[in-house]
């Protein structure tokens, strides 16, 4: 227990000495990412005011933009960990390490977390205010659905971390990654019953009805909650799975480090 | 501390690639406060036989014992008591300094930093590394990376520790002062080094006892002063003038340790090799009844690198 905190310590540690050196290099990719939302959302605008399209209101592109950059981030935090670290050779640290590697990745997802939070924060801060939209930021209800959504990104990430364990150059695959997740994120999970079943899809319904139709952790029901931490967990349950089998496969193969 | 037995790995074909067979049925044993060298050329199956130890590649037969737990039954009992540098300079965090690095690793193998400090700040003396506590490794030389990767490989206070190719790509003052630095390390910390290289150079002066492995064979285990002893064959280089008459050249051509490496009108130069110096009178008895004028005599330094490459080229040798 001692030796896990000390992990989750380690961590944290890491994470925020890196963020803080190099804090520059996130903001700038958030920045261009704010810029292509910008434009999406201005272009979106327009072609509603011409009356061209029936669709969502304003609050629901901020609230899916919002949560699809979470997502993404979350998705990324294992994924490219796996990628560069097996690139550097730290990976085989790791390894080596008295940890499984499934708590290893466990602490470094924990504090990622925090650090993501804090880049949603400015997000969401910047798009509302250039929109002019509001929400109903109620954090408390908001973090447990949150939390399930993410565990969906998390298996995700272990299973495209695994392919790139096997297969090394995939990279201009992985890119599909991020349309796959818009996708994803924009399904209608609230009408069509099956589509909850996939990564993501109803976390963002939930997501949307306490954000934009104001319900609370309560008013969402247990039952609910509970399958979207199941579909979380079933999601994690089968990316992990698939990973652990690419990482067998990989120690078989000689090909946990560069080779 | 180390018992390696019958160890194989074959990586399956690929990409066109026929299969390899890296490893095949390596055994040895490595006791506590030993630093062994392996050696061997490229290919030879250093790196696959290191990660084997390190539980990074799965052999397809063969057993490891660390401290005397099986590394394929029980891995993390295993691998408890052993650390390793395997990509050089690579096994760190760039973006960490180096006391950060030394912090992090600590943390890993579940050891808290802050109660460890005087001991981080040892190794940071001693690797020379104080005064780069606080810069980015990505900002360091390769000579210091190479050393802040050794260093914490030592930090968790590992029993044996495994270095593959730790002093390549350096230059000739900084694999110096690594092979220093690991011969502390074990006569004063006891602790127990496999190093691997393809530089006769750096076992001949760093390691007791070297395991040479070509082809992914062993084929020889020896000390090294005792496996300089074995080969103490001494070769004199005569050169005389002018060349050498019929007489010579046939009764020559009788004494099989004799080579004549280079003859012109002006001069000619000879290899003998020789197991005792009774071969040497021989030599010079018949050149002197051909009234050849003897220019030198020298003995050529029998050195590591020529017994590594009669080894590998021999095939083998089993002491
Ligand atoms: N993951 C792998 N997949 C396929 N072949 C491999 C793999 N790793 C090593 N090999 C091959 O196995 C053989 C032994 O390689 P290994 O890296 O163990 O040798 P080495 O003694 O460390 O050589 P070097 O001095 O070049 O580092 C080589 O022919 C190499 O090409
Ligand atoms: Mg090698």
């Amino acid at each position: 227990m001692r030796e896990k905190l000390l992990l989750l310590r380690a961590f944290f540690k890491m994470e925020f000495i890196t963020f803080r050196r190099y804090w520059m290099n996130s903001l700038g990719g958030m920045l261009t990412l704010y810029v292509i939302f910008l434009v999406l959302f201005g272009g979106y605008q327009g072609l509603r005011s011409l009356g061209g399209v029936e669709g969502d209101p304003a609050e629901v592109i901020v609230v899916g933009y919002v949560l699809w950059f979470f997502m993404l981030s979350t998705y990324q935090d294992v994924w490219y960990t796996i990628r560069t670290e097996a690139q550097q050779g730290t990976l085989e640290q790791l390894y080596m390490s008295i940890h499984p590697f499934g708590w290893i990745m466990g602490a470094k997802v924990v504090a990622r977390f925090f650090i993501n939070l804090l880049l949603v924060a400015i997000l969401l801060g910047a798009a509302l205010f250039t929109t002019g939209v509001t929400l109903n930021l109620d954090l408390l209800s908001l973090m447990p659905v949150l939390i399930g959504t993410l565990l969906s990104s998390l298996g995700i990430g272990f299973l495209i971390g695994g392919i790139t364990l096997m297969f090394k150059r995939i990279d201009s695959y992985t890119q599909m990654v991020q349309f796959i997740l818009i996708a994803l994120v924009a399904l209608p999970a609230d009408r069509v019953l099956w589509m909850r079943l996939l990564p993501g899809s109803y976390g963002a319904t939930l997501i949307r009805n306490i954000l934009v139709d104001g319900a609370t952790l309560w008013g969402l029901g247990v039952g609910n909650l509970a399958m979207l931490f199941a579909i979380g967990l079933l999601h994690l349950a089968v990316g992990y799975g698939v990973y652990t089998l690419c990482e067998k496969k990989a120690m078989f193969l000689g090909m946990l480090g560069h080779y | 501390m180390i018992k390696v037995d019958s160890l194989v790995k074959t990586y399956p074909a690929s990409k066109g690639n026929p299969p390899v067979k890296a490893v095949d049925g390596v055994s040895f044993e490595i006791a506590k406060g030993e630093l062994v060298g392996l050696l061997g050329p490229n290919g030879a199956g250093k790196t696959s036989t290191v990660k084997m130890l390190c539980g990074l590649v799965r052999p397809d037969a063969g057993r490891i014992y660390l401290n005397g737990q099986d590394l394929l039954a029980k891995r993390s009992m295993a691998l408890a008591g052993v650390s390793a540098v395997l990509e050089g300079n690579r096994n760190i965090y760039w973006r960490l300094t180096t006391r950060e690095n030394l912090e992090f690793f600590t943390a890993l193998n579940g050891q808290d930093p802050k109660t460890l400090v005087s001991q981080i700040d040892h190794y940071l003396q001693f690797f020379n590394l104080s005064g780069k506590a606080n810069v980015e490794a990505r900002q360091l030389s390769r000579g210091m990376q190479q050393k802040l990767a050794i260093a914490v490989a030592l930090i968790s206070g590992s029993q044996v520790v495994l270095l593959d190719e730790p002093t390549l790509g350096l230059d000739v003052q900084a694999s110096y002062e690594i092979r220093q630095l690991l011969k502390t390390v074990v006569t004063e910390e006891g602790r127990t080094i496999v190093l691997t290289t393809h530089d006769m150079n750096v076992v001949q002066d760093t390691c007791e006892r070297v395991v040479i492995i070509n082809e992914g064979r062993i084929i020889a285990d020896e000390l090294v002063k005792n496996l300089l002893d074995l080969f103490r064959v001494r070769v004199y280089r005569i050169v005389i003038q002018g060349a050498l008459t019929d007489e010579q050249r046939s009764a020559l051509a009788n004494i099989p340790a004799v080579i004549i490496e280079s003859e012109s009108p002006e001069q000619t130069s000879l290899s003998v090799r020789l197991e005792d110096s009774s071969v040497l009178y021989e030599v010079i008895g018949v050149l002197g009844s051909g009234n050849s004028l003897i220019e030198s005599i020298d003995q050529e330094q029998n050195n590591f690198e020529r017994i590594f490459l009669e080894l590998v080229e021999g095939g083998g040798h089993s002491a």
